[in-house]
């Protein structure tokens, strides 16, 4: 029995990565503003990737979250309807970013 | 944090938003983001706790920041993780995967793990892998802020590589006479099956040079799970983003195949400077990256070190390129004025990371712009970060690296 114990040991200790089991992936809760209709860009915008990849970004202004909105959208096939996608731009500027000074472009 | 058991990423987003919905009520007051955000640092399966971009799909850098660049060999549990799509298997059994060839080849091929590591010839190379989008966030800082995943230096790393041949493979399976391309494909799927599969294209001249292997091992263990456990594809010389993690196969091709990941993202305006002269960058034909640019990254000191004055330090770092070598590395520790030559380390290879260092005696107090600029043997130079090409996708940042100190 304490040999079968110490090869399996053994086994698992040599070939790190060949683990019998699923891996157990960490699961992190990013932090979102609430206010300003949350609730849309939580329905939408955690469907394929965390909520990370917004915060990531940094502050950023009008046209650029339209752009990274409408890059989910066109290019992603992110499944959001016109009026959200409208609803969920206004709350990324407001809580993510700034209106965009006269002659800044979308980037 | 919680850990949760399941098969595949995609599970989190669904119980994320599930949980967000639903169970934690949000605080009522709005949590203010700090100007400079700060992701957490958390511990994934093989790996030591990493700055988290992202949980799903896992975008993680090392929480050592500049200094995992003094060393010439990047750890593995320390070494920068970059998917793409989140529905990623959580399991890989070894006894069920194969690697599938087929295409235009005379015998299709389905080889197992064990295949590929007993009846090829094993070969190791030690190669720097550097996302596209590395050090992109510094666009921002003397140009415009461009789309994608702002890192800085984190994203990327050096390691040795073991496994066969890519070329050993393709001539196994048997190329048609009207092969031309090869694609690319691992087991990491989109959420959405609207949303295109990162799918990857190579030229057959290309995928048969010598150097290209298709990996089970990075700096003598088995490839960690979340860098592309059990293969990955190791171009060295290339940007990573055709480095297929969990590859599972390679199809020969007649002809090169449209896809978003190859004819949009990673691609850059197909002019001498790939960057954009005047107007907007997606109104130049597009090309996809590939082979890095000549780059340095300083490791030591960063923005915190304490430096006292009549100290003695040893500033260093690592410099690459795309295969040519680096002949030299000079550094600066007036803002640019006046350069110097570092002195270079071992040659690990002219795909690895080469080590370099100064000395630097700090006879007064003050505050010091400390450059470093690689040189490579064809005469390719680093850029000055405000000299350097812009481009809208933020690739291929190499400009002259800098670290202001305060000596005290
Ligand atoms: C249908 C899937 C999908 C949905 C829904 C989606 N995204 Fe994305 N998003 C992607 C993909 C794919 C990427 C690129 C992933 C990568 O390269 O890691 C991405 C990347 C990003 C990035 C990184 C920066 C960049 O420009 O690539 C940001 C920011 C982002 N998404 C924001 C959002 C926001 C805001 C929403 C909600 C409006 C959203 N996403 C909804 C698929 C989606």
């Amino acid at each position: 029995m304490k040999k079968f114990v110490l090869l399996c040991f053994l086994a698992t200790s040599t070939l790190l990565a060949q683990m019998e089991k699923p891996i157990e992936m960490p699961y992190v809760e990013y932090p979102m503003i609430k206010g300003d209709h949350d609730e849309v860009a939580q329905q939408y915008c955690l469907i394929c990737h965390s909520w990370g990849y917004i915060l990531n970004q940094g502050k950023k202004s009008r046209p650029y979250w339209n752009g990274t909105v409408q890059k989910m959208v066109n290019e992603f096939k992110a499944p959001i309807p016109k009026e959200d996608q409208q609803t969920i731009i206004d709350y990324l500027v407001k809580h993510y970013g700034y209106e965009a000074k006269a002659g800044q472009s979308g980037h | 944090m919680k850990h949760l058991n399941r098969r595949h990423f995609l599970g989190a987003g669904l119980l994320l938003g599930a949980s967000t919905l639903l169970g934690k009520p949000l605080p009522d007051k709005p949590i203010a983001i700090p100007e400079e955000y700060k992701p957490p640092i958390i511990a994934f399966p093989e790996k030591k706790p990493m700055v988290t971009i992202s949980d799903r799909p896992p975008l993680l850098k090392s929480a050592r920041g500049r200094d995992i660049y003094t060393q010439a060999i990047t750890p593995n549990d320390e070494f920068f993780v970059r998917w793409h799509l989140p529905d990623i298997p959580t399991h890989i059994d070894l006894k069920e995967f194969r690697l599938e060839v087929n295409g235009a080849v005379t015998t299709p091929l389905s080889l197992s793990i064990d295949d590929l590591k007993t009846t090829f010839d094993p070969v190791e190379i030690t190669a720097v892998m550097q996302c596209g989008g590395n050090s992109r966030k510094y666009y921002a800082v003397t140009g415009q802020a461009t789309h994608g995943v702002q890192w800085d230096h984190g994203a990327m790393g050096c390691a040795v590589w073991k496994g066969v041949r890519l070329k050993d493979i393709l001539t196994r399976a048997g190329l048609k006479e009207s092969a031309q391309w090869i694609g690319l494909n691992g087991l990491e799927k989109p959420a959405m099956e609207e949303t295109p599969d990162f799918f990857r294209e190579m030229a057959l001249k290309e995928a048969l040079e010598e150097q290209i292997i298709v990996a089970y091992g990075m700096n003598g263990e088995d490839l960690p799970y979340l860098n592309g456990f059990p293969i990955r594809l190791v171009i060295p010389g290339h940007f990573a983003d055709s480095w297929v993690k969990m590859l599972s196969n390679i199809m020969v091709m007649d002809s090169y195949r449209n896809s978003f990941f190859m004819d949009v993202a990673y691609t850059v305006p197909d002019n001498d400077c790939e960057c954009v002269v005047s107007g907007s960058d997606f109104e130049y034909k597009r090309k996809p990256i590939a082979s890095m640019k000549v780059k340095s990254v300083i490791g030591y000191p960063s923005e915190e070190s304490v430096i006292k004055k009549g100290s003695r330090i040893k500033i260093s770092g690592v410099a690459f390129d795309q295969g040519k070598g680096i002949k030299e590395v000079m550094i600066s520790l007036d803002s640019g004025k006046s350069w110097s030559a570092a002195k270079l380390g071992h040659d690990l290879g002219k795909y690895a990371f080469r080590m370099w260092s100064y000395e630097w005696e700090t006879k007064t107090k003050g505050n010091y712009t400390i450059m470093a600029r690689a040189i490579n043997r064809i005469g390719n130079i680093q850029p000055m970060a405000d000299e350097i090409g812009w481009n809208a996708g933020g690739y291929q940042y190499n400009g002259v690296d800098s670290v202001s100190v305060k000596i005290v």
